[in-house]
């Protein structure tokens, strides 16, 4: 995988339990709505063709089980993610609120090479609903605060904006490919960033 | 302790005499305590050796003119052997004497002691006098404590550096001991049961791993596979508690449970028996998927005559407390389930067949015969039989609470929403169902029929819609349970229907329509409505598991077939029986099993294994397969069909069906680059399944319609068991569980360490390995730890446990279950986090500092560092603390030490009694109690001392101090001792208010301080009335100061006016600061604080929203903090006392005398502190001090410190070190002039400060200390944490000093 010029993106979908993921990814890739999906348990799986920069490249999304005690599951979806998407619900404060712990679960189990410009996007689903209790502005701030992660208003039911958001999606994805040489899968998890330091602690010292 | 009297000819070897009479004689062993002989040492090895091992004392019977001595008494300690030849000596001496006969001498001693033994033994614990003995000295070895109980132990050899040492292997219920003595060289070896990472046995010898990668191997000569079996159970059961109880990870065994099953007389150790029983009994029940409750209680061998095949078949019968059961002998030709309550009759039968002797015939209510014949013992049987029935306990419907809720048992959902199948496939259903009816007449039929091949085979074709429920429950064994707790399911829906808002019901709320959606059942209020009630009522049964996503997929399954009561108890049994731990947190029991199935992939289809692998696919994709039992992979239809398979085989067919999956994909899966590829081969294929005997029409779910159809359900089943039936055995599955689960719960530990790792890899001290090594550790030590505690509960309260499962849980949606936070991560952390005795036993092994001994500096720098007062410090915390104390930051250590000696954290109390000669290590409870005492003394003290306006000048540094204090006792969860320390160093601190109302909750104390020069010293004595106006006033104001962040804000509040008084009043009463000292809000809370500091507090409500402690400032991450905004934290200056202690510590740090050079330096620092007395206005002493203290180096200056320091430059050029000091000193010293000049404008000179006590600042004192050699050496040298940690590890595994009880 490391070695072939990149035309596969894979692109992670988390959030809270029923904040509608798989919703979006089978309104993305089927252009179909449906409310007779199952729970996902562990993770579904689906590919898509798109072609972004006048260059075809295949979208794996895969949707990830949003209730807690699966995510220690993660890791073994995460590694080598080119793109994670976090959805919340906007008419559930609390799935927007778990958007941090989301983002910093990924960070972690993830271990990009480049955690602070990893491609991440946001979309507050649901958007067709009338009880919305997670204000735009609420939402845009918060993406700003992380870095400016892009963030779209979403109803997979509606088709509201979805294409779009993907659209984004593979683009950013892509883009990091580019940055990012390929150096290996899967980055040393540890960093041994204590070296840093060492130095101006022994400047104290030369008393 | 007497035993049975045992004739001797040899009386001396090997022993010597300790006491002697007449008739008697105490012997010692040579070789056991301190005797260093030669003699001893050789006895020594050969007792380690021969596996003798005699109790070291014993009492001999002997009379002058016979050969012969009976041994009559053994002891394993010094006074229990004297307390017996005290008893000789009271009672038989005298008697002895008398009598003339040596024979009846003899006769009449042997006689007594005999009845003396008998006697004794009859309260006894049934436990041979030998094992006693070694239990005695497996404690005395390990120093174990009281409650670890010791299973058995073996003679074993310890092949160690390629020497074997012969030694024994102990093991006890909850570690693996070996010990050894060679020729005056001892071995001891502690292995824990939690931290083995594998167990392995080649022959004779087992092979132990542990998580830190040690390996042990012992060679058994005899009972090698016992003591494996022994390990092995013994690491699953301690495995197992730490997966559902982590807080008290200690096995232990209530042996009563098992002791009927193979009571008869043997001589093995009672708990091993019972051990050996409670294995027994799992296999038992397990195989015959009886409720957990069910014990058994004895198997007798017996044939069993099957009506259908006209034959006896050999087997055992099985007995338990409610059920009566068969096995044959043959692997699955029949087993048989008589629940006792059923039984009406037992006859003995003899119809003169000379094979067929001692028949017995059981009838059951419904008047089936049940024969059998060839029991050996059938009188005992039969008495067993009727024993158990007597005893047969018939559930009753409890009598419950009515909850005005309506609602109505829903009945199997298919009842109403009616497939409307083909006739084809209507006409295939008939024939089966005819197909059953007729094995249901020749077999039986209902939970004691004959269960033979026969049944498999019908199974796996499919069980017709009408007799799902029925087969389903006796098989998955849901039907025992339901049974015995008749009215149970009701009363837990009531019950959940009470509670609200909970995050469990929302849970289950938004998965009810995601559960079987394409089914028209689940599209109404019908099905929807039953499914909420079984999941909410499995969530309040089960708070452990509460809800997992999948649940409701299975449920919604088991409610199309099954009545709503019958589908709960359905789900019982899959949750706690037939998938254990599944559902639990993390989905801990499908991970064991997908480590199983991986290994199955191994060792079956060896060349897939390594590709799979590879992409990593196995991990992926299968927990779905697992946790709904293919439900959500595979059409509905098809499913269906695995499930009822699955009731009757268990986990087993998963596996074999995963199996299958992948070995018929094999070719696919082989060409796939990557996961996705080969996700979507298998998505693909699972989707593709169909099942043509059962279609329903019309296909509701799109998406599947789309896949070709790849292969029948019914040939996946059928090629999954002619491939993989035979080589898969529960057993086996078993075996493969246990080791999954301890690498399961192995990989939990890896990846949390490995994410606090990377959590805190910027961290200023530690790079990753050190980290990881800290992790370790702690969590070894906190499983040391909590061992000992939780033993040490047991034994003060004698409670048994409670069974987990029973709903006495009220209301789970409080405890806990709706705690969880979404998004994780929080437990993690938790787990690492430690509270002060793990603290201190980490500080006491690791850091340098432990060697201080005067002053408790492990609390003072755990109370300083714990900032919220949680009695917790999590990771990070514990990292700055650690890494400071071991790094080789000087300055910074010096400055934490000084800090460490301050008030707040040392108390004057403290100071008093470290003159006082105490015990170093105490009890909690003592401290605490010590603790109140103090409080106690100190309180009515201050409370006197209230009226007297005070003679004492109140300066700048008493001032820092309190502000200090304040902060501190946010931060510390500061005892009264502080407080009222406080309030004793500083005699005008008043308690503003009522006296009376100090003991109530939520008095607020104004602290009253004079700031002086305005004759406003006079205002201490100012009406009650008027002092509470401004004290109000003072409060809001002082409040909103409260909620700074440091010191230095503070410090620059006192100097500076408030900016925001603007009237008369409030000029005035700036010069009056007040304290509110409310965080001490109740005194009797107070006197708990010290002992609350050692315990987890929780409650951290009214501390946790304050400010950093203005100290603890040295623990942050100290080169951002000096570089943040430049600010300077002002700490306190020091006292006498303090400075003596602190010196003090210094000098037990280094470990060495005062040499001369400290010696001067610290009398320079007294007499620095001397001449800081009576100082002229406060800038000046501020630029003096802190100027004068870097000036110390030299030692002529010291002498005269109040020249003007207005020469910084000379002293940056000898103090490289200080320059950053002396910068924050002079910026200091430069705001100060300014608001000097501000605030004598206004006339009030809050910064002219006067001191008459003796004291020293920080700077001072480091800038002294660091002219000594020795002590920049000292302080500088760099602790390798990774040594400290690795030795500690050593030491405990090898037992060589024990922290068992800290």
């Amino acid at each position: 995988m490391a070695t072939r010029k990149k035309s596969l993106l894979k692109v992670i979908i988390l959030g809270d339990s029923s904040v509608g993921k798989t919703s979006l990814m089978n309104q993305y890739v089927n252009k179909r709505f449906s409310n007779q999906y199952k729970a996902t348990i562990g993770a579904d799986f689906c590919t898509k063709e798109v072609v972004v920069h006048d260059r075809v490249v295949t979208m794996q999304i895969w949707d990830t089980a949003g209730q807690e005690r699966f995510q220690s599951l993660g890791v073994a979806f995460y590694r080598g993610a080119d793109c994670c998407v976090l959805v919340y619900d906007v008419t559930a404060p609390n799935s927007f609120k778990n958007l941090d712990s989301w983002r910093d679960e990924f960070l972690i189990q993830a271990s990009p090479r480049d955690p602070e410009h990893f491609p991440f996007v946001v979309l507050g689903n649901k958007v067709d609903l009338d009880n919305r209790q997670v204000s735009t502005r609420r939402a845009q701030q918060w993406c700003q605060s992380k870095n400016d992660i892009p963030y779209y208003e979403t109803s997979a039911k509606e088709g509201i904006n979805v294409e779009m958001a993907f659209q984004t999606i593979a683009k950013n994805a892509l883009e990091q490919e580019a940055e990012a040489e390929l150096i290996n899968d899967f980055p040393d998890q540890l960093r041994l960033n204590s070296e840093n330091n060492r130095p101006s602690n022994a400047d104290n010292c030369q008393c | 302790m007497w035993i049975q009297p045992k004739e001797l000819l040899l009386t001396s070897a090997f022993w010597t005499t300790e006491m002697y009479s007449k008739y008697f004689v105490l012997q010692k062993r040579r070789g056991t305590g301190e005797s260093r002989g030669f003699g001893s040492m050789l006895v020594g090895t050969i007792d380690s050796v021969m596996n003798t091992k005699p109790a070291p004392y014993r009492i001999l019977h002997q009379t002058p003119s016979s050969e012969v001595s009976y041994e009559i008494a053994i002891g394993i300690t010094q006074d229990e052997i004297v307390k017996d030849w005290e008893w000789l000596q009271a009672n038989l001496f005298s008697v002895l004497n008398e009598m003339e006969n040596e024979d009846e001498v003899t006769n009449f001693t042997i006689c007594k002691i005999q009845s003396l033994f008998t006697q004794n033994n009859q309260d006894d614990t049934g436990e041979s006098p030998d094992f006693k003995v070694k239990t005695s000295q497996f404690r005395q070895f390990f120093k174990m404590p009281e409650e670890e109980r010791l299973v058995n132990s073996y003679s074993a050899t310890y092949v160690k550096n390629k020497i074997p040492r012969q030694g024994q292997l102990y093991i006890s219920l909850n570690h693996v001991c070996f010990y050894s003595y060679m020729l005056s060289q001892e071995i001891k070896r502690i292995i824990r049961f939690a931290e083995l990472e594998d167990i392995s046995r080649s022959g004779n010898t087992i092979y132990l791993k542990t998580t830190n990668n040690m390996t042990y191997n012992f060679t058994l000569l005899f009972n090698s596979s016992e003591a494996h079996d022994l390990i092995e159970q013994l690491n699953k059961m301690a495995i197992q508690k730490l997966i559902h109880d982590p807080e008290s990870p200690v096995v232990d065994h209530d042996p009563s449970n098992y002791s009927r099953y193979g009571a008869k007389a043997s001589k093995k150790p009672v708990l091993l028996r019972d051990l050996t029983a409670r294995q027994k009994s799992e296999e038992f029940r397990v195989y015959f998927r009886l409720p957990q409750t069910e014990i058994i209680d004895g198997k007798i061998k017996a044939d069993i005559w099957t009506p259908y095949s006209k034959r006896f078949n050999a087997g055992y019968i099985y007995l338990s407390p409610n059920f009566f059961c068969f096995r044959s002998d043959v692997k699955d030709l029949v087993s048989v389930v008589i629940p006792m309550k059923t039984i009406k009759s037992v006859e003995k039968k003899d119809d003169g067949h000379q094979r067929y002797d001692n028949q017995i015939v059981i009838f059951t209510s419904e008047n089936v015969p049940f024969m059998f014949a060839k029991i050996m013992d059938r009188e005992v049987l039969i008495s067993k039989i009727t024993d158990l029935l007597s005893r047969i306990h018939v559930p009753i419907s409890r009598e419950r609470a009515k909850y005005d809720i309506s609602w109505s048992k829903q009945t199997a959902l298919l009842n109403t929403f009616k497939t409307q199948f083909s006739a084809d496939i209507q006409k295939k259903q008939e024939q089966k169902l005819a197909r059953w009816e007729d094995h249901f007449r020749d077999f039986g039929r209902g939970i004691a029929m004959f269960r033979t091949t026969d049944v498999i085979n019908l199974i796996v074709e499919g069980i017709p819609d009408k007799l799902r429920q029925e087969i389903w429950l006796i098989f998955s064994g849901a039907i025992h349970d339901k049974e015995m707790n008749p009215g149970l399911y009701e009363d837990l829906v009531e019950k959940a229907a009470c509670i609200k808002d909970c995050f469990v019901h929302d849970e289950i709320d938004r998965d009810l329509p995601r559960s079987l959606p394409e089914h028209p059942a689940f599209q109404c209020t019908d099905g929807i409505g039953a499914l909420r009630r079984v999941l909410q009522a499995y969530a309040l049964r089960n708070p452990q598991v509460g809800y997992c996503q999948a649940m409701n997929i299975v449920s919604s399954v088991f409610l199309l077939f099954c009545d709503e009561e019958n589908a709960f108890w359905m789900l019982a049994s899959l949750c706690e029986n037939l998938l254990p731990d599944y559902y639990k947190d993390k989905v801990v029991g499908a991970q064991i099993d997908q480590g199983v199935l991986n290994e199955l992939v191994e060792t079956h289809l060896s060349d897939l294994h390594e590709h799979l692998e590879r992409l990593g696919v196995i991990k992926m994709i299968s927990i779905s397969w697992f946790l709904t039992i293919f439900i959500s992979v595979i059409s509905y239809e098809s499913s269906l069909q695995i499930l009822d398979c699955f009731f009757y085989e268990g986990a087993k067919i998963i596996f074999m069906i995963s199996l299958q999956i992948i070995e018929w994909n094999r070719d696919k899966l082989l060409k796939c680059q990557d996961d996705g590829e080969a996700m979507l081969v298998l998505q693909t294929y699972l989707e593709g399944i169909y099942n043509p005997e059962y279609q329903v029409p019309p296909p509701t779910d799109k998406r599947k319609l789309d896949r070709p159809q790849t292969q029948t359900v019914q040939t996946l089943i059928h090629e999954a068991y002619t491939k993989f039936g035979e080589e898969l055995t529960q057993q086996r599955i078993e075996e493969l569980r246990n080791k999954h689960r301890r690498l399961t719960v192995r990989q939990f530990d890896i990846d949390n360490e490995k994410t606090i790792v990377k959590a805190h890899a910027q961290n200023a001290y530690f790079n990753g390995q050190e980290l990881h090594m800290l992790l370790t550790i702690i969590r070894e030590e906190k499983l040391n730890l909590k061992s000992v505690q939780q033993q040490q509960q047991k034994t003060q309260c004698h409670m048994s446990e409670a069974p987990q499962l029973l709903p006495h849980h009220t209301s789970p949606s409080r405890s806990g279950v709706c705690d969880i936070m979404p998004g994780g991560g929080s437990g993690r952390h938790e787990a690492y986090s430690v509270n002060f005795e793990v603290f201190h036993t980490l500080f006491s092994e690791l850091t340098p500092w432990r060697k201080c001994v005067s002053v408790d500096i492990c609390e003072k720098l755990f109370r300083l560092t714990d900032k919220k007062g949680t009695g917790q410090l999590d990771f990070g915390q514990l990292i700055n603390a650690f890494g400071l104390v071991c790094s080789a930051k000087c300055i910074e250590k010096l400055k934490l030490l000084f800090v460490l000696h301050l008030p707040p954290l040392l108390s004057k109390a403290e100071i008093e009694r470290t003159r006082r000669p105490r015990p170093r290590i105490k009890d909690d409870a003592d401290e605490a109690f010590e603790a109140e005492d103090f409080f106690d003394e100190d309180a009515s003290e201050s409370i006197e001392a209230l009226p007297s306006p005070s003679d004492h000048n109140f300066d700048a540094d008493d001032y820092a101090l309190i502000t200090a204090t304040q902060h501190l006792h946010n931060l510390a969860g500061i005892s009264g001792n502080t407080f009222m320390d406080l309030s004793r160093t500083t005699p005008n601190l008043s308690l503003n208010s009522n006296a009376s109302s100090l003991a109530q909750r939520n008095s607020t104390f104004y602290v009253d301080l004079p700031a002086p020069l305005q004759g406003t010293a006079t205002r201490t004595d100012a009406g009650q009335d008027d002092d509470n106006d401004i004290g109000l006033h003072q409060q809001g104001r002082y409040e909103s100061i409260d909620t700074f962040s440091d010191i230095s804000d503070l410090g620059a509040a006192r100097i500076t006016p408030p900016q925001t008084s603007t009237t008369a009043a409030a000029a005035t009463a700036s010069d009056q600061l007040l304290l509110n000292v409310e965080t001490i809000s109740n005194f009797s809370q107070i006197s708990d604080l010290v002992a609350a500091t050692r315990l987890d507090r929780a409650d951290s409500n009214a501390t946790d929203t304050r400010s950093l402690g203005s100290l603890g400032y040295l623990l942050d991450q100290p080169d951002e903090s000096a570089s943040a905004s430049g600010k300077h934290r002002h700490i306190p200056h020091m006292r006498k006392e303090n400075f003596q202690l602190l010196w003090r510590s210094i000098i037990e740090i280094m470990g060495c005398v005062q040499d001369e050079e400290m010696r001067c330096a610290y009398e320079n620092l007294i007499e620095m502190g001397n001449s800081n007395i009576k100082k002229e206005p406060s800038l000046e002493s501020f630029t003096q001090l802190n100027l004068g203290g870097s000036g110390d180096e030299q030692p002529d200056s010291n002498g005269n410190p109040t020249t003007p320091a207005a020469e910084p430059s000379s002293t940056t050029r000898l103090f490289v070190a200080l320059e950053e000091e002396l910068r924050q000193a002079k910026a200091e010293a430069a705001g100060m002039a300014t608001t000097t000049n501000n605030s004598s404008g206004s006339g009030s000179s809050s910064a002219t400060n006067t001191s008459d006590a003796w004291h020293i600042s920080i700077n001072q004192f480091i800038a002294t200390a660091l002219t000594c050699e020795c002590v920049v050496k000292a302080f500088q040298t760099h602790t390798e944490i990774v040594e400290q940690i690795e030795q500690l590890q050593k030491k405990r595994r090898k037992c060589l000093s024990t922290n068992y009880n800290y």
